[in-house]
């Protein structure tokens, strides 16, 4: 070998070694800063404990400052704004601009609950003493838990769901977590510290796999599916789902992947059957409707082994339409014309 | 072994009493030779177009989102994930590594043939199927060490784009260099055992590769078992693009064997064509073109 040849496997090697070694380091816990900075969202999953059973992100400011919701702004503005600005008045805080991304999770029920078994928490920035001013003024307590103040829902008014109270607390400077009262003091109890959902494997590796989207959950269907008490017809048919996931992002249009995870393979394939099916029948109904085929979204299936995916992309073009249809159903016809 | 007319020229058959090296060592003699011979050739300048025009668009992606205009799928901007998993799928997966199995696994007896210089190797005393086993190693050093490094760089260039983690996307990376080393592993063992039987291997390696390969894929039945492409594409862990009518056909009837069975298929694959290789170069005579 000469020494040319040896100073090229020698450089591909090095190039492979630390291109890998670069890789591990940032799976393994992320380097600060930068390019290798831990994702958005991966602070607040320290708080969510490990035995959720759904755990969902969304990048609020990119969604509010997509094209997407500039669009969807035009079918209702006036009463969009509307809300934004009660709830700026209200509480001080500005969804557009103050809030940075979101993470809820949802907790398996336990027997005879009633209340919403899960939590959210807000990045942003946020006017503490305004929000402390409205609690009160509704006639909500503030208690004193560990160092935190906990904001906590009035008493036979509503603030109380399923016999739990609700309450909200700044964990962190900028940080606030909502949901039931209980929730909400472990919450504080974690400190974000240990015992989260990152450090459930299964969890890890789902949520890993979702980075970069605007918005993704991740859940344990199995665990859902009681909860939500599906018909019987539907969970006869469908093969038993494990694991769900789905990830998206918007800008002009929309473009979001499902994924759902069986037992077996031969149930993924059967799972892949129906929704093809079903897919087939979608588009053979607007077969002869070309003007509903030109706004049909894009779907793609897909996945291998025990794992079905399904893609797709609602395109601007679509939206567009969807608009225009929402600008004219607002503007009074000739009959609402007379009527005025 | 350096193939000069000056050298004695001692086979086997000459000389019973001397004995030559052993398989393994003759096929790393070989593999040592041939190395150099696959690295600094004229297809080197071959090699670093087919490898470095991903890295070039990986840049120009990186200038144009510099720019503002990041890479997008209709109006919605993509991140660099899925960029990545698309360029693995697009450009590695369906054109870079078949066109490296092609071009170099045809050759490793091929260019022999065409060299006029096979006589020298096979007059040594070494089995004539650990001269192609020599040469099969090279081939696959060579490869591997371009295309991987290439695929990291990539790597590093496109993930970061749009938010995409690198953390998250690293997992998915492993898989992407085992399977490209599956793949050109496979390929190459194919095409090495179509370079030692036919006479025009390069042809016929074309039309196996974009020809075959991509009928029998969209077609359904069981034709698609007959292809490398079918194993490969059932360890990608990235989605499939659709990208043109073939690849929503090929979406439509996609049937993907289990990760374990493409594996299992792959590596048996990849022995069985190099034993045939071998055996071939061993049984056929190559006749020089005068």
């Amino acid at each position: 070998m000469t020494a040319k040849t040896r100073y090229f496997f020698v450089g591909s090697a090095l190039v492979l070694v630390l291109g890998l070694g670069i890789g591990t380091v940032a799976y393994y816990g992320g380097v600060p800063g930068g390019l290798f900075a831990a994702s958005p969202g991966s602070e607040e999953l320290q708080y969510v404990p490990q035995d959720a059973a759904v755990v969902a992100y969304a990048d609020v400011r990119a969604v509010m400052q997509s094209e997407l919701r500039q669009r969807l702004l035009k079918l209702d503005e006036e009463s969009e704004e509307r809300g934004r600005d009660e709830f700026l008045r209200e509480t001080g805080i500005d969804i557009e601009r103050d809030i940075e991304h979101v993470v809820a999770y949802m907790a398996p029920e336990e027997a005879g609950e009633r209340a919403p078994n899960g939590m959210v928490l807000a990045r942003g920035r946020f006017n503490a003493p305004k929000i402390e001013a409205l609690v009160t003024g509704h006639g909500g307590r503030v208690e004193s838990y560990k160092g935190k103040k906990i904001y906590t829902s009035v008493e036979g008014k509503g603030g109380h769901a399923g016999g739990q109270k609700m309450a909200m607390c700044f964990v962190e400077d900028g940080l606030a977590v909502m949901g039931r009262d209980d929730l909400v003091r472990q919450a504080v109890d974690r400190g974000g510290r240990g015992g989260n959902i990152m450090d459930n494997a299964e969890f890890r590796s789902r949520i890993e796999g979702m980075q970069g989207g605007s918005m993704w959950a991740v859940g344990r269907f199995d665990r859902v599916a009681s909860t939500a008490k599906l018909p019987n017809e539907i969970n006869d048919r469908i093969p038993p789902i494990t694991w769900f996931s789905a990830s998206g992002s918007v800008n002009g249009g929309m473009r979001a992947t499902v994924k759902a995870e069986v037992q077996t393979d031969e149930a993924a394939k059967n799972l892949r059957d129906i929704i093809q099916g079903f897919m087939a029948l979608a588009r053979m109904s607007a077969g002869n409707r070309p003007e509903m085929q030109a706004l049909w979204p894009e779907l793609e299936l897909g996945g291998t082994g025990k794992t079905v995916t399904i893609g797709f992309s609602v395109s601007s073009e679509l939206l567009d339409a969807l608009t225009k249809a929402g600008e004219s159903r607002r503007k009074p016809g000739k009959i609402g014309a007379r009527i005025e | 072994m350096n193939p000069s007319a000056t050298d004695p020229v001692v086979s086997s058959a000459a000389s019973p009493a001397r004995t030559g090296p052993s398989f393994v060592a003759a096929a790393l003699r070989v593999f040592d030779l041939s190395l150099g011979q696959m690295l600094w050739s004229r297809r080197t300048v071959f090699l670093a177009l087919v490898v470095g025009a991903p890295l070039a668009v990986g840049v120009l992606f990186r200038v144009l989102e510099a720019f503002g205009i990041g890479p997008r799928v209709g109006q919605n901007l993509v991140s660099g994930t899925t960029v990545f998993g698309g360029m693995m799928w697009l450009l590695y997966l369906r054109f870079i590594v078949p066109v490296l199995g092609v071009f170099y696994g045809t050759a490793l007896v091929a260019d022999e043939v065409e060299d006029k210089t096979i006589t020298y190797l096979f007059v040594r005393p070494v089995p004539r199927s650990a001269v192609l086993a020599g040469k099969y190693l090279a081939y696959l050093a060579t490869t591997v060490c371009v295309v991987l490094p290439s695929v990291v760089l990539l790597f590093f260039l496109v993930v970061p784009m749009g938010k995409g983690s690198l953390a998250a996307a690293f997992p998915d990376l492993l898989v992407d260099l085992g399977l490209l080393a599956l793949g050109l592993a496979a390929y190459g063992a194919v095409f090495a055992f179509i370079g030692a039987w036919l006479k025009y291997p390069l042809v016929t390696g074309l039309f196996f590769a974009f020809g075959w390969e991509q009928i029998a894929l969209v077609l359904p039945g069981y034709l698609r078992k007959f292809t490398v492409a079918y194993y490969l594409q059932a360890l990608v862990p990235h989605a499939m693009p659709t990208e043109g009518l073939g690849s929503v056909v090929q979406a439509l009837f996609r049937e993907v064997p289990s990760p374990a069975a493409s594996i299992a298929y792959l590596l048996g694959m990849t022995v069985v064509f190099v034993y045939l290789a071998g055996r071939m170069a061993a049984r056929r005579e190559y006749v020089l073109e005068q």
